[in-house]
């Protein structure tokens, strides 16, 4: 009940300061955009976009209903996981302002449950977001053009769930830091990270031909959520884009590795809090 | 019974990794506070009190020793469920109103919504700011902020409430109404543990203090206890006391000190005092009046504390 109340207000406060309300506003105009712009005309099998032509459905090899949806997803799944930290790394570290840790730590929850109930709040209230405008991208596409992508909602749950592990990354680094601008930043760095570790073979591994060091990259990409592996996973849930070079399906080993990484992340940011003098 | 009690309770913080210097903010600390009265913890800045509240919440862990808050080990959540904390530091969150803020507070503590609603409204009357329960505490003044932390530390109906400088930055009357609201409190069984710099009032409050000094105790009693001395006499002579029966005085072994019309005089009781009189006015000195001096906690205190500085 009390670790309930406390994440509701998180959610509160990211609705009060204004983050959570500017995403949904920019969500919903996002798909007024899509809802009013797009439309297709079934006899010539065009596709346009506020009048202008950008497809047109030629013969039956693809449908490019699910071309401009699936590539479309892979482009914005980066933005909306990025937007999302934006949003809500602030909210650990204001916890632990001076004089406001205080206050809450004198309260009867336990640590855990002041920084666990406090994650998912802020985590949570982007979480909401997504699942809305997954849900507004899955109608607008199914009313407009006809394409019912279920993928959609199901690439919704992964890219929540990524946002989750993302959101561990998060929550340790404020804990330690305490800092807002700190944390966005390390944030925002851990993505590069994450893409760096991901295609190591072809990047980080060439740096130093060294056994040891390449065997601490895969170490670090198996330690860490894997970000940027889980964002295509989540994408390929919509399903292939056609003549894309991307041949591979869905896989949920990166979702599984990731995780386990998320749990460590969490538990190791419990301990640490737990055992700071404040 | 016993509210709180330490043995031999020590920390020692280790800012930063880097860094050799270790801070000893409390030096084996035993003190034992009774369930019903009002107890002041005094000290300079930098003695440890906040510290020793913020161990007694489990804010800060000690580096040793150990205590018993409400019959509980230090650590217990349900010391915390008993208990109230105004920080000496305290901020809200700027976008609730003050009666938003106790509702927060009061979830957080498990306080039931319904009495919650009833309590929240009761505890702004009482702090003195019914008027402003539906302002953002983001434009709250100091003293306004400092009402709603005692607010906020009530919210629960704590058994144990710890106050850090409660009266930081509030007006006259204020204080005064803050020292009723916590004599209303020790009247109905709450046990109160003040931090405090400000003597006259812990003078007003306090049945029991303890002086702290760099995390040590120096000093455990009632009030009465830290301020008894011998008495001093404060007589105003008519002009200053010639210097001949100043050292004759001495020569009898009166301990007096002259301050230009003033004498200060250490008597051990009121036959020794009467007999000083006699010297004075059998060599003509003339005495315009007479006075007990009594010491005020703050003298005590500062003579306390420069003594150990100088020890
Ligand atoms: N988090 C901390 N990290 C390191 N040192 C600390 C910390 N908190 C307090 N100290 C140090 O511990 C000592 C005691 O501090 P504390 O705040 O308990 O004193 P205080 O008696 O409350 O002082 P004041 O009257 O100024 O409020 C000080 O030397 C202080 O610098
Ligand atoms: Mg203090």
């Amino acid at each position: 009940m009390k670790s309930l109340a406390l994440l509701l207000f998180t959610i509160n406060e990211a609705i009060r300061k204004g983050t959570l309300l500017f995403y949904a506003a920019v969500a919903t105009l996002i798909l007024l955009v899509f809802a009013l712009g797009i439309s297709s005309n079934e006899a010539n099998g065009l596709i346009t976009f506020f009048g202008m032509p950008i497809a047109v459905q030629a013969g039956k090899q693809f449908d490019v209903g699910q071309f401009i949806i699936a590539s479309l997803h892979r482009q914005s799944v980066f933005w909306i996981v990025v937007f999302g930290v934006f949003g809500a790394a602030g909210l650990i570290p204001s916890m632990l302002e001076k004089g406001t840790t205080e206050i809450f730590l004198s309260k009867p929850l336990s640590r855990t449950a002041l920084l666990l109930a406090r994650a998912a709040g802020a985590a949570g209230g982007i979480v909401i977001n997504i699942l809305y405008f997954s849900a507004g991208i899955f109608l607008v596409f199914g009313l407009k053009l006809g394409v019912w992508q279920w993928g959609l909602l199901t690439a919704a749950v992964a890219l929540s769930f990524t946002f989750l592990c993302y959101f561990s990354v998060v929550t340790l680094v404020g804990i330690i830091t305490r800092s807002s601008g700190f944390t966005v930043m390390l944030a925002l760095g851990y993505t590069v990270i994450s893409w760096g570790l991901e295609i190591r073979q072809h990047g980080l591994y060439l740096l130093w031909n060294n056994d040891v060091y390449h065997r601490v990259l895969d170490a670090l990409y198996y330690l860490l959520p894997q970000l940027s592996a889980m964002l295509t996973n989540s994408s390929r849930l919509v399903g292939a884009v056609p003549f894309a070079n991307d041949t591979s399906t869905f896989s949920i080993i990166p979702f599984v590795w990731s995780f386990g990484s998320a749990a460590l992340l969490y538990a190791g940011s419990v301990w640490y809090f737990t055992r700071q003098d404040y | 019974m016993t509210a709180l009690q330490t043995f031999e309770l020590s920390k020692t913080y280790r800012p930063g990794a880097f860094k050799r210097k270790n801070i000893l903010a409390l030096d084996k600390v035993s003190l034992q506070v009774e369930e019903g009265e009002i107890f002041g913890l005094l000290g300079p800045n930098g003695a440890g009190k906040t510290t020793f509240v913020k161990v007694a919440l489990s804010m800060v862990h000690p580096t040793s020793g150990s205590a018993i808050v409400l019959g509980l080990p230090l650590g217990s959540v349900q010391i915390r469920q008993q208990s109230g904390y105004l920080p000496e530091s305290h901020r809200y969150p700027g976008f609730l109103s003050g009666f938003e803020t106790l509702m927060l507070f009061g979830r957080l503590s498990g306080v039931p919504v319904p009495l919650l609603k009833t309590r929240a409204g009761e505890l702004l009357e009482r702090v003195g700011l019914s008027q402003w329960a539906g302002m953002r505490t983001k434009r709250y003044s100091k003293g306004m902020l400092q009402r709603l932390g005692l607010a906020q530390a009530l919210i629960n109906e704590p058994r144990l409430l710890f106050l850090d400088e409660p009266t930081d930055g509030v007006d006259p009357i204020g204080r005064k109404e803050i020292r009723d609201i916590l004599l209303q409190l020790k009247q109905r069984g709450t046990t109160i543990f003040l931090n405090s710099h400000l003597l006259s009032e812990v003078e007003l409050l306090c049945d029991r203090v303890v002086i702290l000094n760099k995390g040590r105790v120096l000093k455990t009693g009632t009030i009465a206890e830290l301020t008894a001395r011998e008495p001093v006499y404060e007589i105003q002579l008519a002009s200053p006391a010639p210097a001949e029966v100043l050292q004759e005085l001495a020569a009898r072994t009166f301990d007096v000190t002259a301050r230009d019309t003033l004498l200060f005089a250490r008597v051990r009781d009121v036959e020794q005092l009467n007999a000083l009189v006699d010297l004075l006015r059998s060599r003509g000195v003339a005495i315009g009046s007479m006075g007990l001096q009594k010491t005020s906690l703050e003298e005590s205190f500062i003579s306390l504390i420069q003594g150990e500085t100088a020890a």
